[in-house]
């Protein structure tokens, strides 16, 4: 059985330092996989080689059966592959609406249209407005973004990278310097979103883990130590070894 | 939304009716010479919001954009020079086609740098034009120039022929055709095309990553200022019937709009018009008390960036904001 | 010995001055960009300056005076530049940096045409290095061997200031991690301002010495101007050792392009310097854009 998203024998180093080394990484249709890993496992980096930021060494991607091992992000992002941010990226001198719209722009292909206002493109407004009523921003939704709440600005990085009806979407630590209450609903929102869709969540709180995730891979220095379910990695003497032997400093 | 009250459909039409109808006095009231000079403003009014397009809307300084000014200058020039019945349209529509040929044939290079190096790149790509025009002298003429060639007629077989020599005739045409050009580059930064823009600027790695082709992206911005700029090129060569070099592809060239952009006002679409227009008047007053004129304009320059960044129209809006507040608290 | 040859040797050694005399313009350049992320655009017209003040103050004292006080008045701009204009406008981005400095530089222009005319005006080396310096059968003017000797020592001295000084040490941990140096208890707005001074000092230094070499006029800023974006632009925005290479690279090109492509050699600098930032946007030896 493949995988929507499959990685063969992926391999990555930055001038000759190993990051990561020979991945077989698998994601099903509908599943919810979360990639934890202590900090320099390589988590960061399997992300941006997925979503095609870098080039990998060596070793293949294939996305629904296509291998997109050399696409470009805009390539992916058309296949139906979305994500999310670990530091927020939004276009802070537009109002939420603009944001969302720019990606409701691209989900119906609207790329050299220069024969329209867009203010006048109704169906895409209406489309818009939709994706701020889920994100739960249609309050601020044209108030300038670099005024609203750090909180509020990470729902609207999930809300770009969801407003392209991706088939396939990546979570880039959607929780990361956000309060206890703000990660909180932060993982609420996710889970609503989400629901029956196909996810990848790179994630160093093991709460919004468990919570959210129905099946775990354990990345540490740059290979998988384990993959299953919530309950496997915990029990897992491998994974228990790599992570306590570093929290014991 | 906001409820609002909305006007009577015909008060929209008031002061476009009141634009057009001094628009239209104009070459009657004040002659010759001051046609000649709002004739200059339109022309750079519409090359520096060719620029705008880069350095407003999508976050990249030109230091070249003469290339594509001049290239659509000499485009006209040379053709109705060497094309015999060369008409009038076809003439301006060549020389817009050159700024975008221009452009459409630099931008794989300028596609691969951005910020400083992206300025540095446009000012070497000037510069190459500026010395290959003064080199490539079996087309060109070298250092004179093209000059002399023929204005032709606006006509219509048939129906009507006018000579495009008189000033005020020559006014009306340019006026219409720089009118329309502003039109059309206003209205592109109101399409789904403009939205993308702003995009590029602000954020170009989450533009990628929604989906948008930047490098086809850039390409097709690049073009449409190459276009706008050669238009305004063409105009001035009609204008003044003699394009050289210095007139056209030289840095100074590049730099006017620039300077337009800033003293208008950096981030929006009014500015470089309101720029053109500020440098065309004082330059006119000030021709008359200094020598100095370029000296005068780069301290103007110097302390716009300094201490008004918004340029003319930042100050307009503030100055509007400030007396609104004093009528509320009444 | 044929004529050739001659050609050759003598074009050899004007491009080597030439080189040499670019890579002082252009190191001040580079290495402010290194540090502090500025392209100067004012700079070449700064190094113009110079060599106006310098052509003044030959006359009024003489050629030596002119070399010690004519780097350090346009050193002292420089400074003034730094502290009051461009480290106001730096957290806007490099445009609004890029637009004033080229204002600054047109103000220095056409203040210079104000003040100086717009003529070339000849300066004649002083007497110790005026005529020719007969080596076999070559004869040479002294002066451009002058140029040689003068810009390699002011390049050892630059590296003793770099590699011997605290203020070296300062200045190479600041390109490093400016922050980190900046916790260190360091004053580096300070050493910045400093660092300014010393990069338009150089160009100072050159500008003075390039006087009586191409004689003073309004295009020099310009020509060697120019010339200097190239050379940095291919060493790569921030490498000296780039800029040396490229600055050699483009006098011998420069000076053997003029003897034997006369029309062409204007053309040649700006195709270089647009197919390296196309190709390579680093340049040779540059890490980043």
């Amino acid at each position: 059985m493949t995988g929507i998203l499959e990685t063969r024998d992926l391999c990555h180093d930055f001038n000759g330092l190993k990051v990561l080394t020979h991945i077989q990484f698998s994601v099903q249709p509908g599943e919810r996989h979360a990639i934890i890993g202590p900090n320099g496992a390589g988590k960061t980096t399997f992300f941006n080689l997925v979503t095609g930021v870098y080039t990998p060494a060596s070793g293949r991607i294939l996305f629904k059966d296509v291998d997109v091992t050399k696409a470009k992000p805009y390539r992916l992002t058309r296949m139906g592959l979305g994500r999310s941010f670990q530091i927020t990226s939004i276009f802070q001198r537009q109002t939420p609406f603009q944001n969302i719209r720019l990606a409701i722009l691209s989900k119906n292909r609207i790329r050299f249209n220069l024969f329209v206002r867009v203010d006048r493109m109704n169906a895409i407004n209406e489309q818009t407005n939709e994706i701020l009523q889920e994100i739960q921003l249609a309050d601020e939704a044209h108030l300038p973004t670099s005024t609203l709440s750090y909180g509020k600005q990470r729902s609207l990085d999930l809300g770009m990278a969801l407003a392209t009806a991706p088939d396939l979407l990546l979570f880039d630590e959607p929780t990361a310097g956000m309060s206890r209450d703000e990660s909180h609903s932060a993982v609420e929102l996710i889970r609503k979103l989400t629901e029956g869709k196909t996810m990848v969540i790179v994630e160093h709180d093991m709460d919004v883990v468990f919570s959210l995730a129905d099946r775990i891979t354990v990345l540490h220095r740059g290979e998988i130590l384990a993959t299953g379910t919530p309950y496997e990695i915990q029990e897992n003497d491998a994974v228990k070894k790599a992570y306590l032997g570093e929290s014991e400093v | 939304m906001i409820a609002r009250i909305t006007p009577p459909a015909w008060t929209r039409w008031v002061l476009p009716g009141i634009a057009a109808a001094i628009l239209l006095g104009y070459p009657l009231v004040f002659g010759t010479v001051y046609t000649n000079i709002f004739i200059h403003f339109a022309i750079f009014a519409v090359f520096a919001a060719s620029l705008n397009m880069l350095v407003s809307y999508t976050g990249l300084l030109s230091f070249g954009h003469a290339l594509f000014f001049g290239g659509g200058a000499y485009a006209t020039a040379l053709a109705l020079e060497n094309i015999p019945g060369m008409g009038l349209f076809p003439a301006i529509f060549t020389g817009g086609l050159a700024g975008a040929a221009f452009a459409l044939i630099v931008s794989p290079l300028l596609n691969r740098v951005r910020d400083t190096a992206f300025a540095l790149l446009t000012l070497a790509l000037g510069q190459l034009a500026y010395m290959a025009c003064i080199k490539l002298r079996d087309i060109t003429h070298g250092e004179d120039g093209v000059g002399g060639f023929p204005i032709p007629d606006l006509s219509i077989p048939g129906v009507v022929s006018v000579s495009m020599v008189p000033a005020q005739n020559f006014y009306y045409l340019a006026i219409v055709i720089l009118g329309i050009c502003l039109l059309l580059m206003w209205f592109l930064t109101k399409t789904p095309f403009g939205s993308i823009m702003i995009g590029i600027r602000d954020n170009p790695q989450r533009v990628d990553f929604l989906g948008f082709n930047i490098p086809l992206t850039k390409c097709l911005i690049f073009t449409l200022s190459g276009f706008f700029a050669g238009i305004a090129g063409s105009v001035y060569a009609l204008f003044n019937n003699l394009v050289t070099p210095d007139g056209v592809f030289h840095i100074m060239t590049s730099f006017t709009p620039i300077m337009m952009v800033y003293v208008g006002g950096i981030g929006t679409f009014a500015g470089p018009i309101a720029g053109s227009g500020l440098m065309t008047i004082i330059e006119e007053i000030a021709t008359r008390y200094t020598t100095q004129l370029v000296l005068f304009n780069g301290i103007l320059l110097v302390l716009v960036v300094m201490f008004f960044r918004t340029g003319f129209v930042g100050l307009y809006l503030l100055l509007k904001q400030k007396l609104f507040e004093k009528e509320s608290s009444r | 010995m044929d004529p050739m040859t001659f050609i050759c040797v003598t074009q050899f050694v004007h491009g080597l001055a030439y080189g040499l005399l670019l890579f002082l313009v252009a190191a001040g350049l580079s290495m402010i960009f290194g540090m502090m992320d500025i392209l100067n655009l004012a700079h070449a017209y700064i190094f113009m300056l110079a060599a106006y003040l310098g052509y003044t103050m030959t006359g009024l004292l003489n050629f030596w005076a002119a070399l010690l006080l004519a780097p350090i008045g346009v050193a002292l701009l420089g400074m003034l530049i730094e502290r009051f204009m461009l480290r106001k406008i730096h957290p806007l981005g490099h445009i609004p940096e890029l637009v004033l400095t080229i204002g600054i530089g047109l103000i220095l222009l056409e203040f210079v045409k104000w003040i100086w005319g717009t003529q070339s005006l000849m300066l004649q080396p002083p007497e110790i290095l005026s005529g020719l310096l007969s080596i076999g059968v070559f004869r040479y003017p002294v002066y451009r061997v002058f140029i040689i000797g003068f810009s390699i020592a002011v390049m050892i001295l630059m590296g003793l200031l770099f590699y011997k000084t605290r203020f070296g040490t300062i200045v190479r941990a600041a390109t490093a991690d400016a922050g980190m140096v900046g916790a260190l208890g360091i004053n580096v707005p300070l050493v910045y301002t400093l660092f300014f001074g010393f990069g338009t000092w150089l160009a100072g230094l050159a500008g003075v010495v390039v006087a009586p070499f191409l004689s003073v006029f309004p295009g020099l800023a310009d020509q060697i101007g120019f010339d200097a974006f190239v050379v940095v632009v291919l060493g790569g925005l921030g490498s000296m050792s780039g800029a040396f290479i490229a600055a050699i690279l483009i006098g011998l090109l420069n000076s053997f392009g003029i003897q034997f492509l006369p029309t062409l050699a204007p053309l040649l600098t700006f195709g270089l310097m647009a197919v390296v930032l196309s190709i390579k946007p680093t340049g040779l030896l540059g890490e980043r854009q």
